[in-house]
């Protein structure tokens, strides 16, 4: 069963090329890294995932489904939240994806927000990086999915909530569902990847099994940085 | 647990388990963890759990009961076999770090008796 298809996808924006030639396939179930150095175009490729960015060529399935609007039901991304405003408290944000999500489960969210230590009393603006990672994975994980885009969600994360947010990710992605995670840096997801994907020069340069790279090498991080060599 | 960067990580996540039962952490017949709780305690991925217990269920160190979950062989000399693997396996990483070190094989046991011999407890 395939959670993703992407055959032949290319992506302008004023003009500029961001995405050319993209062919990349996930199975159901699979916890994917999505990596690449910053500017790559992982946040552009989950955006036209997601049907969000709408003026590309090629053809993008989620769980065989094409069509823009009706394969946004199989997804849930990661949001920044940056439309509320600092004086919303996490209940209000909650209010909003109730509305917005009919797959929004409250009862999974309190469970969430329980395990992340956060109140749903708390105002946005008080909240610190760290916390408002918590409180986005929250939200994404109250939603019930097939394909889980998570767009770096531990940068500016200090160590011990970057381990909190990998805890909730194994205990809330239902079984059958992919996740792909965005990230510029591997070591703290590579323990928890089936799969690693590497976009470089606008496209997908290496899709490779997380155990196959350290069956081969000394690290996938080592493995990571060798197509950088010689850019810095 | 940490986990080595150059080893396929099924493969310490069966070593792991078979620490535990050479530790009697695990005994003869007794029921493994859930693949979600292993996966939560290790903190990996669930189908690399699956993966380790797949291979252990090959070779006979565990076995599955459908919808009940995978339980520690109860055929003692399996589990014997299994003990003698590890030990194998601790014992040629002994050998190759002292290698390393410039140290012959011929005078590991010279060396290995001395050593013994110095650290006796009274």
């Amino acid at each position: 069963m395939k959670a993703l298809e992407i055959k032949d996808l290319s992506y302008h924006k004023n003009s500029k090329t961001i995405l050319e030639r993209v062919n990349l396939t996930l199975e159901a179930g699979k916890i994917v890294a999505l990596v690449g150095a910053n500017g790559a175009g992982k946040t552009s490729l989950m955006r036209v995932i997601a049907g969000l960015a709408k003026q590309y060529k090629g053809s993008v399935e989620v769980c065989g489904e094409a069509d823009e609007d009706r394969r946004k039901q199989y997804i849930a991304m990661t949001d920044s939240l940056s439309a509320f405003r600092d004086s919303r408290k996490i209940k209000d944000v909650a209010d909003f994806y109730r509305l917005v999500y009919p797959d929004f489960d409250d009862k999974q969210f309190a469970d969430i927000l329980e395990f992340m230590n956060l109140n749903a009393d708390e105002r946005l603006g008080s909240l610190s990086k760290g916390m408002k990672e918590k409180l986005i994975i929250a939200l994404v994980f109250s939603r019930k999915a097939k394909l889980y885009l998570l767009d770096e969600p531990f940068s500016g994360v200090d160590a011990m909530s970057r381990k909190k947010i990998i805890k909730s990710m194994l205990l809330w992605k239902p079984e059958e569902a992919t996740l792909v995670i965005s990230d510029h840096v591997l070591d703290e997801i590579a323990p928890v990847i089936d799969e690693v994907v590497l976009i470089k020069k606008h496209s997908v340069l290496e899709q490779r099994s997380a155990e196959e790279i350290r069956a081969e090498h000394e690290s996938i991080e080592e493995w990571y940085e060798g197509f950088y060599e010689g850019e810095e | 647990m940490k986990f080595k960067d150059n080893l396929p990580i099924y493969l310490q996540i069966e070593d792991y388990i078979y620490l535990q039962i050479a530790q009697g952490k695990l005994k003869a017949g007794e029921k493994l963890p859930s693949v979600r709780a292993l996966a939560l305690e290790l903190t990996v991925n669930a189908n690399t759990v699956q993966r380790a217990l797949r291979e252990m269920t090959a070779k006979g160190y565990i076995f599955t009961k459908r919808g009940e979950g995978n339980f520690v062989t109860t055929d003692e000399s399996r589990l014997e076999e299994m003990k003698s693997k590890l030990l194998k396996q601790e014992l040629a990483a002994f050998v190759s770090r002292m290698e390393k070190l410039g140290v012959e094989r011929e005078s590991l046991t010279g060396l290995l008796a001395s050593y013994l011999e110095d650290t006796r407890e009274e």
